[in-house]
């Protein structure tokens, strides 16, 4: 029995230590002792999401002139529940005060951590639920992407012959689809004649299907390819048979210097460098927060001078000056979908609930206004979904 | 959208089957000798990566004066050559320190894996962006044009306009058909693989069959890599290009039945329908239900070959065991 007990109390006093040494970050946070955790869901090398997350990770750093220890990365957390769980933990472990997540997949994990660790802050990117938590140490972020693709659908709508784009598309989700859908409107605004076939990949980065996939759209008339996927192979596969290109994350120039035009990608570093700021400075962060082109949080890289249609750097910075100002509104006008009716924007559920309908010319829907993440998911007349 | 597009979904097809060939016939012979490699996805990124290295280190090195050729030749030698050395850690692994054939395949994919992403990255630090070789060079890697074969409509298309990678995969099928059938190497290395104890006591040497079998075999999936790397991304380093590639081989292996001839078919059925989606898409079907029938025709072909019973074309007798002289 003795030896029971002895056992017990040695598990009771473990655990306490534990105890213990979780829940860091109480105590003042200052410049000096400030440690930030990103959990990853990728490795660095990726050339594309992770990539992008990490430098905008060292920019923060760099902005707030800390040290590099002070950020934690952890790579390649991925999505298994388990995996994230172990790295959001030894984040904690090791003393972090904020700490971010990039992958909607790490949502339930980072909301569970929230709530037992009361004095950590919790960011988490393309997130949808902070706004129902009603946690203080638990927000969303994103950036207003669609933005920056309704620029790069202006290159691609001057640029077409055939009047017909393609786009490479990771999953049937509102991310995706108010993606897809501002890149075509933007298109629109500069060529009334302008449709699209849409094929989805049914995963965020498949190098030889998207590479497919491009093909395939090429062989039906695109050529403009535009992707929402990882890699670069939808900019080799419009390389290869001679069409344009519009990219993601990363300026693929290099790897299509005479297809790829333009790249939309978010700079990450100006929400992480505002959350850590406002830690420091015992400022509240938004719940919710989603930035564009205004802030730079989404922009797009470099024109690719040597082969866009003439005019388009002065149509593109003229779209931008009015997004900016708002006199420009992405998502507005009566849209339709491909019957005629209007174009409704549901949410998650079963029935799903009306989000918004565009039922006159007048009609806007202002995405991200609300949540970060993206909501608008109706397939508007244009726009083909192939399969 | 108009109708099937048959000459268009037959070309992809074949380019999308091409990678999967040379990793099913690499798998076929390592297997044949008795050791299950199923380190195919590793070998797969170590070629891919390698050739696209030996290209832009040649490039680079020789500047000006490169020559397509020589560096097209050079990606296909290193990549089969990168394969070759998965193939001969597995061999050093197993036949000589005799560990365990499906622990170390599975190693040799976190390996092959690893490895070959961490080549492609320092490329793409040394290059300040995305990797890749010169035009010339993946001008040889592009569809061929044979003088008026080429240019007959729908045969040259079907037939006669791949790139040169396309016809290695089926020579390559067609010289291990021959080996396998029609010489004394072949015959000795079934019989390695069916019984080595029986060929050993016949006096043919069963670890050097096994190393050769396993080291040619690991290159030729090298060059399944390579195609990826160098036909299909332009001599572009893409990372995580093979993406899962090299397991749909592991399986080609069971619905091949071993055989050199039916992986040509296998594969042309697998990267077929990988690729029907997009050709054909039937409403109402998602894509997970196109994605799971290469495997659904896997199972189908394990439960026939199982209930014929077939001794001939079944997997190897030996396949997964190590072979102990002293334990005969």
């Amino acid at each position: 029995m003795k030896k029971y007990l002895a056992i017990i109390l040695a598990l009771v006093m473990v655990f306490a230590l534990a105890a213990c040494g979780g829940g860091g970050g109480s105590g003042d946070v200052t410049k000096d002792n400030i440690k930030i955790g990103v959990v990853h869901i990728g490795p660095l090398a990726d050339q594309g999401y992770t990539y992008n997350h990490h430098i905008g990770a060292e920019k923060m750093i760099s902005n707030l002139g800390l040290r590099s220890d002070q950020y934690i990365p952890k790579f390649d957390a991925g999505v298994d529940p388990a995996k994230v769980t172990n790295s959001i933990n030894e984040l904690i472990q090791e003393g972090c005060h904020i700490i971010f997540a990039t992958s909607f997949s790490h949502q339930n994990q980072m909301i569970e951590a929230a709530r037992e660790n009361p004095n950590v802050v919790f960011a988490h990117a393309t997130g949808t639920n902070a706004i129902d938590a009603g946690l203080d140490n638990y927000h969303n972020y994103f950036a207003k992407i669609h933005e920056a693709r309704y620029l790069g659908g202006i290159a691609a709508g001057l640029r077409t012959e055939t009047n017909v784009l393609g786009y490479v598309a990771a999953h049937p989700f509102a991310e995706v689809i108010s993606g897809f859908t501002a890149f075509y409107l933007g298109a629109l605004s500069v060529n009334p004649d302008v449709t699209m076939e849409v094929i989805y990949i049914d995963s965020w980065g498949d190098p030889p299907l998207e590479q497919q996939v491009a093909t395939r759209l090429i062989e039906l008339g695109a050529d403009v390819i535009a992707q929402h996927s990882d890699s670069a192979t939808p900019a080799i596969a419009a390389q290869e048979r001679g069409a344009w290109h519009v990219g993601y994350n990363n300026d693929m120039r290099s790897a299509a210097p005479d297809a790829s035009m333009l790249s939309p990608r978010i700079d990450w570093s100006i929400y992480m460098t505002l959350a850590v700021d406002n830690l420091l400075n015992g400022k509240k962060t938004p719940v919710d927060w989603g930035e564009g082109l205004a802030s730079g949080a989404a922009f797009i890289t470099e024109l690719n001078t040597s082969i866009v249609a003439p005019g388009t750097a002065d149509a593109i910075e003229a779209a931008k000056a009015k997004i900016i100002s708002g006199e420009l509104k992405i998502f507005s006008g009566h849209l339709v979908d491909n019957d005629g009716n209007n174009a409704k924007i549901t949410g998650y559920g079963d029935p799903a609930p009306l989000i918004y309908e565009f039922t006159g010319p007048d009609s806007h829907f202002a995405e991200s206004a609300g949540p970060s993440a993206p909501s608008f998911n109706a397939i508007i007349k244009g726009i083909n979904i192939i399969s | 959208m108009e109708g099937f597009a048959v000459v268009d979904f037959f070309f992809m097809a074949v380019i999308a089957a091409t990678p999967l060939l040379f990793a099913t016939l690499g798998e076929i012979l390592t297997q044949k000798s008795g050791s299950l490699n199923l380190g195919v996805e590793g070998m797969m990124f170590m070629g891919a990566a390698a050739g696209v290295a030996a290209s832009y280190i040649y490039e680079a090195t020789v500047g000006d004066a490169t020559l397509g050729f020589v560096s097209a030749i050079l990606a296909v030698l290193i990549g089969f050559l990168a394969g070759a050395l998965g193939g001969l850690i597995y061999s050093v692994l197993t036949v000589t320190f005799r560990a365990n054939q499906n622990v170390t395949g599975l190693a040799l994919t976190i390996f092959g894996i690893g490895a070959g992403n961490l080549v492609g990255e320092l490329l793409g630090i040394r290059a300040g962006g995305f990797t890749t070789v010169a035009e010339d060079t993946k001008r040889m890697f592009s569809s061929i044009s044979i003088p008026w074969l080429s240019d007959i409509p729908v045969i040259g298309r079907l037939f006669f306009s791949y790139n040169f990678m396309v016809y290695l995969a089926i020579i390559t099928a067609i010289v291990l058909m021959w080996i396998f059938n029609k010489t004394r190497v072949g015959l000795n290395l079934r019989g390695v693989g069916e019984s080595p104890a029986t060929a050993d006591a016949v006096g043919i040497n069963v670890t050097r069959y096994k190393y050769i079998a396993a080291i040619v075999g690991g290159g030729i999936c090298g060059l399944g890599g390579v195609f990826i790397s160098m036909a299909d991304n332009s001599g572009t380093w893409i990372f995580n290009c093979i993406a899962g590639r090299g397991w749909i081989a592991v399986a080609l292996v069971i619905f091949a039945a071993w055989r050199p001839s039916r992986a040509i078919i296998g594969a042309l059925l697998f990267g077929g329908l990988s690729v029907l989606r997009l050709y054909l898409p039937i409403d109402g079907i998602p894509a997970q239900v196109y994605n799971i029938l290469p495997f659904v025709a896997t199972i189908l072909v394990l439960i026939f070959t199982s209930i014929r019973q077939s001794k001939e074309h079944s997997q190897p007798k030996s396949c997964g065991i190590n072979y102990f002289r002293e334990e005969r």
